[in-house]
């Protein structure tokens, strides 16, 4: 788990002068599930690339093993992809998918030192067969790919990449295609295979809740530059920037300065929290999680605010609370109703603090809560095309 | 009900309407190809004696061989080219795929004659700054010696179907790419294959639909094309086309429509081919857009397949070799006459006894012929122009003097043919074969004689007459009748024949005016009074139940002369004479005569030509038929040859053409 297999050294990418990737440096462990995360068009599909071999970057290093493989080409690295709609090879049944790779291998002959042979075809069956069954496709090698399912065909297409014993599995968002009940299964599904093959999963998607459930790691991108790397818990409960803790779940983003450590101050009051290192009176961004807010009532509460809106989510009420102008997202299993005054109450470890950054202000304020929702989904789902056609 | 029905009666009733008129020329040309008979009209039943015919017929099956050939390798370069270039295309970002795909477009929807006459300047204009650099280097050293005169033919032809080819491939093979997943080149890629493994193994299998939708509609174009090809085959190369129009020029043979019969039926069964492809893989695609399952491709076993391709590869190659089969030699001769105007047994009988290769070309009319020759690119060695035409090219110094030497039977030409007023010294030419214009008649329509160029203006047969549809023997038909000199300037006396034509024609007389048209009109019956050639009455006739009838009016008429003549730029000239002399000979003479109908010239053959007859027919020549293909002396007298007219006369004959307004 702990050696390092991939790195990427001082990567920058532009197309037609556009910056894709910008000075982009990561190192990646060896069986490591590693996921890239971020909005569309944030250069997580062309790190992939850059890695699988299709795109060479305009400056930088890519090494494998410690050695450099810049300009090695796809079909000489121990990378195989997963592509973003399977890419089966339509002419060719499933079998003949899968032994596709096998059957561009060539291998020393142990009789002719200098010669290289093909692989048996008797060992092409095996392997090919076996690995049907670890995808739970047996009985299906003499479809065509347009008799599968869309599922069955994801899971074709890991199965024609791993067959070849690759050290490292790109993919690229594999289950955008799918539709959420399936999704779920598939998540668990590459779970179980990658634990199975023990071999390295990069992984790409723009599905915050797909990368913190099957990811060892998550690198969060934007604008071409790397947010935070880290564990799913680290990066939920100690975001570096706005921009990360937006991304990740929900937050509340307010406004503060440290007057000292292990204290905070928004809204004129200093509020106990368990983060320091700052300088005093600095200004910061404070996180507040809406689970992790207290309703109490008002006569207690460290802040009071009037409830404006309330909306049942079945587990819990999200309701936004007035606090002096700006607006909170509160997440809770007790009903407040419309125009109720309400107080709140904060554990120190429920405070998060950041250093400010080039996101303050952007994110983390809910005062157009319903229509953020609707747009995010839209947007990013039709931005995606387009950045496939760009980049390509 | 009865609402409903009738409307749906009705479209069903225009829809057949409109197939019927669409299709019924078609079928007529079909059923006609199966006429025992050599008319066109007339049924006389069932044979596949045209069929056979066209095995045996030289220029055909050379042009069959042309066309496969030319269709074939334009078909694989413009299918590599196009496929190539598509891939290019799709390899390009949007704004210059979408100019480039319009530019591509703009070919197609060119008028094939624009594209025609384009390549044809074009590939001139390159001969001409070809001409100047190979001089000039020819000049300076001698080391190379380049050809300094280059002509259009099989290659050009090739280059120009090439060049119209590689569009429709472009066209079928792009939608395909666009279909493709743009990631299965990466996939196979990243499965090991290198950029041009992953084309042959990924790429092409998605893409070759649409190569062969496309080499398909590019071959059946290569087949189809005439206008192109017209333009750019310069003259020692003829497609099928070609020749099809070459041979409706004189004498319509029936083999004509054996052969268009042929030529629809491929283009048929090609066009049939690409669309049952398409429609295939199109409701193939719809059913996976709708999510319907799909059944599997049905594939043959690859055994059958094999066999299939091979079948068809030996099928095209032995086509190629039967039609090729005319023997390649060093010495040739480029000949250009006129459709069905040679026994064709002559020009294998030549090729056998000199060794000499003889391309057989044929022309349209006179005036084509000239301007083929002068747009440049034609290499004719021997052309057989009429009269008033020969005096033209002797007049622009087109044609070279001929050495009598090497034309020794040139002494066996009737005195009466030599000197002729277009040759006067005899420098330049040696007749080929003479006729006369005349009144052809239906007696069972006709009162009595026909004795008068009147005839033709005669109200009496309002609705019955066939007027000859070109100005120069229609208003020789009005100045024979009223006595004026034939080849007259006087414009006043041209009026006045045109006035009696136009006359003749708002009242009614014609029925049409026509030129290959009367075999078919006088062979069935259709109309009692056409003016046409000697030579073309007697085809009538063997082709017709109807009791026609020929007579040179009193009046006098026209007489004239095709003749042989080499060009100027002749690149073979002995190779042009020994066949001048070969065509000549009084056996040769015998022969072309009896097969088209047009006197002879040769003193021998117009002796021994009833003797000959009855040898091959077995039955006497009956004087009548005599005295119409070699027209006795004291009626030749009476008749007259063309003589080249003035500009300004010329201009002033296609001015009434156009006032008459045909």
């Amino acid at each position: 788990m702990s050696k390092e297999l991939i790195r990427l050294r001082d990567i920058c990418m532009a197309f037609d002068d556009e910056q894709v990737l910008d000075h982009l440096n990561l190192y990646i462990n060896d069986k490591e599930f590693l996921t890239l995360l971020g909005p569309s068009g944030c250069g997580k599909t062309t790190t992939l690339r850059i890695i699988g071999g299709f795109t060479t970057p305009t400056s930088g290093d890519v090494l494998f093993d410690g050695v450099r493989i810049n300009d090695v080409p796809p079909y000489q690295r121990q990378i195989n992809t997963v592509f973003q709609k399977y890419a089966l090879f339509p002419h060719l049944n499933v079998f003949e998918n899968v032994a596709f790779g096998l059957r561009m291998q060539k291998r020393p002959d142990p009789n002719n030192p200098k010669k290289t042979i093909k692989i048996p075809e008797e060992e092409i069956r095996e392997r090919v067969l076996e690995m049907l069954e670890t995808v739970s496709l047996k009985g299906f090698e003499h479809r065509r790919p347009d008799q599968l399912s869309g599922g069955q065909q994801q899971r074709v297409a890991i199965a024609r990449a791993l067959v070849n014993r690759p050290k490292v599995l790109l993919l690229d968002e594999p289950l955008g295609a799918l539709d959420l009940k399936l999704r779920k299964d598939m998540q668990i599904e590459l779970k179980r295979i990658q634990q199975q093959v023990g071999i390295t999963f990069i992984y790409v998607t723009h599905d915050q809740e797909e990368a913190l459930s099957m990811s060892d790691t998550i690198v969060i991108m934007d604008k071409g530059t790397i947010q935070q790397i880290g564990t799913p818990e680290d990066i939920y409960n100690e975001p570096k920037n706005a921009f990360v803790a937006d991304f990740i779940g929900e937050s509340n983003i307010i406004d503060g300065t440290m007057p000292r450590d292990n204290v905070v101050k928004m809204y004129g009051r200093e509020f106990p929290c368990l983060d320091g290192g700052f300088a005093p009176n600095e200004p910061v961004d404070v996180v507040i999680r809406p689970e992790d807010i207290d309703i109490v009532p008002v006569e207690q509460g460290q802040l009071t605010g009037t409830v404006t809106s309330v909306t049942f989510k079945g587990m819990q009420y999200d309701i936004i609370v007035d606090f002096k102008g700006f607006k909170w997202l509160i997440q809770t299993t007790d009903h407040s109703p419309k125009d109720a005054r309400i107080g709140i109450k904060l554990d120190p470890d429920s405070i998060h603090v950041m250093k400010k950054s080039r996101y303050s202000g952007m994110f983390g304020d809910y005062s157009s809560f319903s229509e953020e929702y609707d747009e995010l989904d839209d947007a990013s789902l039709g931005l995606d095309e387009e950045e496939s056609g760009d980049e390509e | 009900m009865r609402k409903t029905a009738s409307p749906r009666f009705g479209s069903r009733f225009l829809i057949g309407l409109t197939f019927l008129f669409l299709y019924a020329p078609i079928f007529i040309l079909i059923i006609f190809s199966f006429n025992a008979g050599a008319s066109s009209s007339v049924w006389k039943g069932f044979s596949l004696h045209w069929y056979g015919e066209l095995f045996h017929n030289r220029l055909i099956m050379q042009s069959i061989y042309t066309t496969l050939l030319v269709s074939l390798l334009a078909t694989v370069v413009a299918t590599f080219a196009g496929t190539f270039a598509a891939i290019g295309f799709h390899a390009m970002r949007r704004r210059p795929r979408h100019i480039l795909t319009t530019v591509n477009n703009i070919p197609m929807m060119n008028a094939d004659i624009v594209t025609g006459v384009s390549l044809c300047l074009l590939f001139v204009a390159f001969f001409g700054g070809w001409h100047s650099f190979a001089v000039w280097v020819n000049s300076w050293q001698s080391l190379v010696v380049l050809p300094e005169r280059l002509t259009m033919g099989f290659g050009t032809l090739l280059i120009a179907h090439i060049c119209f080819n590689i569009p429709y491939v472009i066209l079928s093979v792009g939608p395909k790419l666009r279909q493709m997943d743009r990631n299965l080149i990466d996939a196979a890629q990243d499965l090991g294959c290198t950029w041009m493994q992953a084309f042959w193994k990924v790429v092409l299998p998605e893409i070759k639909p649409g190569i062969v939708s496309g080499a398909l509609t590019a071959f059946t174009m290569s087949v189809d094309d005439f206008i192109i090809s017209y333009f750019t085959a310069g003259t020692s190369s003829s497609t099928l086309a070609m020749t099809i129009y070459g041979m409706t020029k004189k004498r319509v043979s029936p083999q004509i429509n054996a052969i268009s019969t042929l030529l629809f039926v491929t283009v048929l069964l090609l066009l049939a081919l690409v669309n049952f492809r398409e429609n295939r893989a199109q409701s193939r695609s719809d059913k996976l857009r709708r999510g319907e399952a799909v059944p599997p491709k049905r594939q043959l076993p690859p055994v059958l397949k094999r066999v299939g391709a091979g079948a068809l590869a030996v099928a095209l190659i032995a086509a190629l070799v039967v039609t090729g089969a005319s023997s390649r030699s060093d010495r040739v001769v480029n000949v250009c006459s006129w459709g069905e105007y040679i026994d064709e047994d002559l020009i294998t009988e030549f090729e056998e006894t000199t060794g000499i290769r003889v391309n057989y070309q044929t022309a349209e009319s006179n005036e084509a012929l000239y301007s083929l020759i002068n747009m440049g690119g034609a290499d004719f060695d021997v052309i057989v122009p009429s009269d008033y035409m020969i005096g033209r090219l002797i007049e622009e110094d087109m044609l070279a003097e001929l050495n009598y030497d090497n034309i020794p039977n040139f002494d066996l030409i009737d005195d009466r043919f030599k000197n002729l007023s277009y040759d006067p010294e005899n420098k330049y030419t040696v007749p080929y074969t003479w006729s006369t214009l005349g009144i052809i008649y239906n007696r069972d329509m006709v009162d009595g004689e026909i004795t008068s160029w009147s005839a033709m203006f005669d109200p009496q047969y309002a609705g019955q007459v066939l007027m000859i549809n070109n100005s120069r023997d229609a208003l020789a038909a009005g100045l024979f009748y009223l006595g004026y000199d034939v080849n007259t300037t006087d414009k006043g006396q041209i009026r006045e024949a045109f006035e009696l034509l136009k006359n003749a024609k708002d009242q009614g007389v014609y029925q049409a005016f026509v030129m290959d048209q009367v075999f078919q009109k006088m062979e069935g019956g259709n109309a009692a009074i056409a003016m046409y050639y000697a030579g073309d009455y007697l085809t009538m006739v063997d082709n017709s139940d109807q009791d026609l009838a020929f007579v040179i009016p009193e009046e006098g008429s026209n007489w004239f002369v095709d003749a042989m003549c080499v060009l100027k730029t002749s690149q073979h000239k002995e190779e042009a004479e020994a066949w001048i002399n070969f065509i000549t000979s009084t056996s040769s003479s015998l022969a072309n005569m009896d097969y088209i109908w047009y006197g002879s010239p040769n003193v021998e053959a117009m002796e021994e030509y009833p003797a000959y007859y009855e040898e091959e027919y077995e039955e006497e020549l009956d004087q009548e038929t005599l005295d119409i293909i070699l027209t006795p002396p004291e009626i030749l007298d009476k008749c007259q040859m063309y003589v080249n007219q003035p500009q300004d006369t010329l201009r002033y004959y296609s001015e009434l053409w156009t006032e008459l307004g045909i």
